[in-house]
């Protein structure tokens, strides 16, 4: 099928192949052309092969064809005649409207250029005659950094934790309630019975059920979410496991269980660090609940039970026993451009759900579930979601999925939200529905809102795969279309290679850490670590500047990865 | 506007084109074909091995004999609230036997097939599961195969099975929760009801919604002229989870 000539000055670089039969004397345009980006299927298929020798598309527009050639002929020297030799340099000029394609015309001794769009600003030498220039020069604005809100984290260490007869939080000591377990069955009736043990790092060569979460241990001392003060335990993080009665695991893409060491892979953002005790709070939900909406959900509320006492407790700790103090700022940083994350989480129902903004940091009551929600894109500030804003109830698989302690570690918004180039105007979560017509609602919803939000560029990151790339590929979309540069952050590599796709998707980041490409079933393996955001960021801004993101190769390799890692400054 | 950038960033995820058409056509009218059912929605006999929910290519041949009661579903894909209450939302086997008794099919293939494709290995699918269904399929005469899918990465896998049955002369269709995916994944005709994933076949005990997409599904094959069409449904259920 021929080509427009939009798709071929897209494509200039690329080879020139007839689309259709062509006669001597034929000058070639973009409508004797096929299209390139199906030249990877048909090299596939055997259909087409391109010499070495093959002039590009910028090379022969214009030029006339030397002889009659059939469909899927590459275009060489011997068939062209007075084709371009130099057509690279073409790519490099400024954008000039097509009245002005022959170049620059001369006229009174002026240069006239037509410039169908110019963003940013001119800087010219000092010295010069500013009277003769056709436009005003603008002072230059200083910009002013502007702190919204502020978030003061105050840490405690845990060396050590035990069960005894009441809850408690001294000299570095945690020790909880041993009639907590029993006390918490009354959280939700589909909650048949809660044990809890401690894991101290030297011990985790330990069986366990599937880890349907982890969770840190922080409280709100002062203010609400996002702002004032908050504790926070160190050392230790809560592991919720859970069975049905059955003995099912509750657990849905692949399941965790298994012995401990083995089953996560420890320092990921989402993951107990190697010297973390683990509080694993194992619960049984009544049979055949596991998959269904409400059983994962009585589990989060009977563990969120047990947590709610150790955070009363800590709450109490002094100020001058906390032996960190992190503090988090909001910034409105003007003369910066905007971007925004949005961060896609699961929303299809069971085990694919979320708590979003709970009362207590990663907590669970308070909040509302983004599936009650509709899925519709929320804002949180940055300083909301490094708050705890987010309690995940979400098990894609768990090499993939996010957990709770991963949002509230998430290095993507650490690092978009300290990056002085940028201004991060807010972190959109938005859910992905499990009826087609909704996801095309709020990835609609999304577009318009960063549209209102008025940016320029934005990331998008998704956890999991399969059906939530739609919404992943429409999210894209839904923002590209607009005109804002948009990057996609995702774990596709072999296992979850993308289903669906847009012209969009063109500067994607691939998040898998599993040597075959594979959901390895390691928790927390294949999810977001600091090293992709890195790499997502500056693809982002590389995008803003216009500096091309080359295509991806036909297939998941590491070394694509690798290589751009190895680009980062 | 001043931000670090490099030169030489490459893309990391490659972005899918749909496939070449496969495309049998349907000589003879629906009240004389053999009509199997199959699903990527992990569907099997109690008696049968579960699937391995984070990825299994292995099938499972279900005697279209089999009483509804002996299904279950092993997937982790979807919330299976619907299923658990009734299988025929995502295999509808009962209302593939009350239209053979109708006569407006001819009979109900003796074997249907269930298999699990949430995160399905393409390769294994393309190069080994799909083939050996169709073989079966063939061997058995049908003339017709209607698919399901479940999750995303089912509706793919259910698709890589439905091009290969559809490689061997048998007309093919699905009923896709998930369009898109079907469409991309080169799907040689598609039904798509305004159904969750999970109730890809009709609202659970619905049996006249049920019955209403089956038909509508099996009247298309009659009807789709070409490779890649999609017909929406007027069909809506929205689950309440």
């Amino acid at each position: 099928m021929s080509i427009t000539f939009e798709t071929a000055k897209q494509h200039q670089n690329d080879p020139a192949v007839l689309c259709c039969l062509r006669k001597k004397g034929t000058v070639i345009s973009a409508a004797d052309l096929e299209d390139p980006s199906i030249f990877p299927d048909l090299e596939e298929s055997g259909l087409l092969s391109v010499p070495e020798q093959a002039l590009t598309i910028g090379q022969v527009l214009g030029a006339t064809l030397e002889q009659d050639a059939d469909s899927m002929t590459p275009l060489t020297p011997e068939l062209v005649g007075h084709f371009s030799e130099n057509p690279k340099n073409k790519s490099e000029e400024i954008t000039t409207s097509s009245s002005t394609a022959e170049g620059p015309i001369q006229e009174k001794q002026v240069i006239r250029f037509n410039i169908d769009k110019l963003v940013g600003q001119i800087e010219l030498p000092t010295g010069l005659n500013m009277s003769t220039l056709p436009f005003a020069a603008t002072a230059s604005k200083t910009s002013e950094d502007k702190v919204i809100r502020t978030l003061t984290q105050r840490t405690y260490p845990v060396e050590q934790v035990c069960v005894g007869a009441e809850t408690s939080f001294e000299n570095k000591m945690l020790t909880i309630r041993e009639t907590l377990c029993n006390e918490s069955l009354k959280a939700d009736p589909l909650v048949k019975k809660v044990a809890l043990d401690i894991i101290r790092p030297e011990n985790r060569h330990l069986y366990s059920n599937t880890i349907m979460d982890v969770i840190p241990i922080g409280t709100k001392v002062e203010g609400i979410l996002g702002e004032g003060i908050t504790h926070v335990m160190n050392g230790v993080v809560i592991i919720l496991t859970g069975v049905d009665e059955k003995g099912v695991q509750v657990h849905e893409f692949g399941s965790c269980e298994g012995y401990l060491d083995e089953k996560i892979r420890f320092g990921r953002p989402g993951s107990p660090d190697p010297e973390d005790i683990m509080i694993r709070i194992n619960v049984t939900v009544q049979e055949n609940t596991g998959m269904e909406r409400r059983g994962p959900f009585a589990a989060h509320k009977a563990c969120d039970y047990i947590i709610q006492e150790i955070r009363d407790v800590l709450k109490e700790a002094p100020a001058d026993t906390a032996t960190d103090q992190k503090v988090f700022r909001d910034w409105k940083k003007s003369g910066k451009p905007r971007v925004m994350l949005v961060k896609e989480i699961m929303g299809q129902g069971a085990m694919h759900d979320n708590v979003l903004l709970p009362a207590e940091p990663a907590g669970v009551i308070g909040g509302r579930r983004n599936v009650d929600l509709g899925n519709v894109p929320v804002v949180l500030s940055p300083n909301e979601v490094r708050d705890g804003g987010i309690h995940a109830l979400t098990c894609i698989g768990p090499a993939t999925k996010e957990v709770t302690r991963h949002y509230f570690r998430e290095p993507l918004v650490n690092l978009m939200a300290e990056d002085d180039e940028i201004d991060l105007a807010g972190v959109v979560f938005i859910g992905s529905p499990q009826v087609n017509d909704e996801k095309t609602y709020v990835s609609a919803r999304l577009g318009a809102l960063a549209e209102a939000l008025d940016v320029e560029g934005a990331i998008v990151t998704t956890e999991g795969f399969g059906n939530n790339h739609i919404d992943f590929a429409e999210n894209i979309e839904q923002i590209g279309r607009r005109g804002i540069k948009v990057v996609g952050v995702s774990y596709c590599a072999y296992q979850g290679q993308l289903v669906v796709g847009n012209q969009y998707m063109d500067a994607m980041v691939e998040l898998n850490k599993d040597p075959k490409g594979f959901e390895n079933e390691i928790l927390a393996d294949s999810t977001l670590c600091p090293a992709d955001a890195e790499r997502a960021l500056i693809m982002l801004k590389t995008k803003m500047a216009g500096i091309p993101i080359e295509p991806a190769n036909r297939k998941w390799s590491q070394e694509v990865v690798d290589s751009n890692q190895q680009l980062i400054p | 506007m001043s931000l670090t950038t490099v030169r030489g960033l490459k893309s990391e995820i490659y972005v899918p084109i749909t496939p070449s058409p496969v495309w049998s056509p349907l000589n003879k009218p629906l009240s004389e074909c053999t009509v199997a059912f199959c699903t990527a929605g992990g569907v099997h006999l109690k008696s049968q091995k579960r699937f391995n929910l984070s990825g299994d290519y292995s099938y499972r041949e279900i005697p279209s004999d089999t009483p509804a009661s002996e299904l279950m579903v092993s997937h982790g894909g979807f919330d299976n609230s619907d299923v658990n209450k009734d299988i025929n939302s995502m295999f509808p086997i009962d209302r593939l036997h009350e239209l053979e008794q109708e006569g407006f099919i001819g009979k109900v293939a003796p074997v249907l097939f269930g298999f699990m494709g949430g995160g399905g290995n393409v390769n294994k699918f393309k190069g080994e599961t799909g083939p050996a269904i169709a073989r079966i399929l063939k061997r058995e005469g049908v003339d017709i195969a209607v698919f399901t899918g479940g999750c995303g990465t089912c509706h793919r896998s259910a698709t890589i099975v439905q091009r290969a049955v559809e490689a061997v002369g048998i007309s093919t269709i699905i009923i896709a929760a998930l369009p898109p995916i079907a469409k991309q994944q080169g799907a040689p005709r598609i039904t798509a009801p305004h159904v969750p994933i999970g109730s890809n076949a009709g609202e659970p005990h619905n049996v006249a919604m049920q019955t209403a997409i089956l038909k509508d599904t099996l009247i298309q094959v009659e009807e789709m002229k070409s490779f890649g069409q999609m017909k929406t449904l007027p069909y809506e259920y929205r689950q309440n989870v």
